[in-house]
């Protein structure tokens, strides 16, 4: 299906080509993040181009795919993590979420990210010990796995789905919750 | 985009500045909303200088958006040193600093990071300057709906009861 989008392709067969399409515009264009600067699902992927300073369309469309495809290796499914940590004690689970979020619900072992936890992954430097970023619904983890990996660290992966498909896939006593 | 704005923006980007949560921060400002991927949150550490109440530091967490984060970067390394209405008298341009100007659909970014400074630089809330968990509502306020400042969590299992809905819920 990817292979078919064109310029003339609707925002919603976009999407559903390519899930993280929006975090991708919206990163590096400014485009969909909220209501000042998003676009309708009927909108055709050139329309929206045009609209924002007549962006390049087969530019955003290659940002598009690059991104889907490093989203797709940076991702780490739920039970596949669970069973990393068991051969691999020493993986680290950097939690990214409120510490409202956190202080409600976290996967045992994991830690929030604060100022001094950031320091001291940075100062270790290290690409051998794993860590995996855990955020709500996998809709933010992957924007701070760029971070870490813009500071030169290798060994990064993001939680699919974050701490809720956690708690449907593996660990039932995470209670899920929503944000109000 | 513009090419040159999207350099200095990927620069600042590369080496971000002041990014997450602080400890021992006096205040905490947040605006936006996570869900929506433009909430921003920021802490604020002050001492005593020649008689006057400087911010010594300041950080900020963020996700989403490259401008934003940037503009919140360069903002906190910008705001050191001044007292809180030196800093709250900076123009929304003035924080994006060495950004230079934005570009229309952009400005929403900066005015995202004015709107978490002025937030955690309000002279009413955060009476008291103690530890870390005051920083943030506990988990307690935000569920009780006491006057969270930012997140409220719901557990979808307690959400789903009959007859124990909150109000903002």
């Amino acid at each position: 299906m990817s292979a078919n989008l064109t310029a003339q392709s609707s925002m919603s067969e976009v999407l559903a080509a390519y899930p993280g399409a929006q975090r991708a515009l919206f990163r590096r264009y400014h485009i969909g993040g909220c209501s000042s600067c998003g676009f309708q699902p009927t909108e055709t992927l050139a329309g929206v181009c045009e609209r924002n300073g007549n962006l390049d369309v087969a530019e955003v469309l290659s940002h598009i795919q690059s991104s889907h495809a490093e989203d797709e290796r940076i991702l780490i499914n739920p039970k596949e993590l669970a069973e990393l940590r068991k051969t691999d004690p020493t993986v680290r689970l950097v939690d990214v979420r409120s510490r409202e979020e956190f202080d409600a619900v976290h996967i045992e072992g994991s830690i929030l990210l604060s100022q001094p936890v950031m320091q001291q992954i940075m100062a270790e430097g290290t690409n051998s010990r794993p860590l995996v970023v855990v955020d709500h619904q996998g809709k933010n983890g992957l924007d701070a796995a760029a971070y870490f990996m813009g500071h030169g660290l290798q060994n990064v992966r993001c939680l699919r789905g974050g701490i809720d498909a956690w708690s449907q896939e593996v660990d039932p006593s995470v209670r899920r919750y929503q944000l109000g | 985009m513009n090419d040159d704005l999207q350099k200095r923006i990927q620069q600042a980007m590369a080496n971000p500045q002041n990014v997450g949560e602080m400890a021992d921060a006096d205040s905490v400002g947040t605006v936006g909303n996570s869900d929506c991927g433009e909430m921003l949150r920021m802490w604020v550490k002050f001492r005593e200088e020649g008689g006057r109440k400087v911010i010594d530091k300041a950080s900020f967490q963020s996700f989403g958006c490259e401008t934003a984060i940037a503009v919140a970067s360069l903002a906190t390394e910008l705001i050191r040193g001044k007292t809180a209405e030196e800093a709250l008298s900076l123009k929304t341009e003035e924080l994006a600093g060495e950004l230079g100007p934005l570009p229309p659909m952009k400005i929403h970014c900066a005015q995202l990071v004015e709107g978490a400074l002025r937030s955690a630089l309000n002279p009413e809330p955060a009476p008291q300057p103690g530890p870390a968990p005051a920083t943030a509502p506990t988990l307690l306020d935000s569920v009780s709906g006491a006057k969270p400042a930012g997140l409220k969590v719901v557990f979808l299992d307690e959400s789903n009861d009959a007859g124990n809905s909150s109000p903002q819920g």
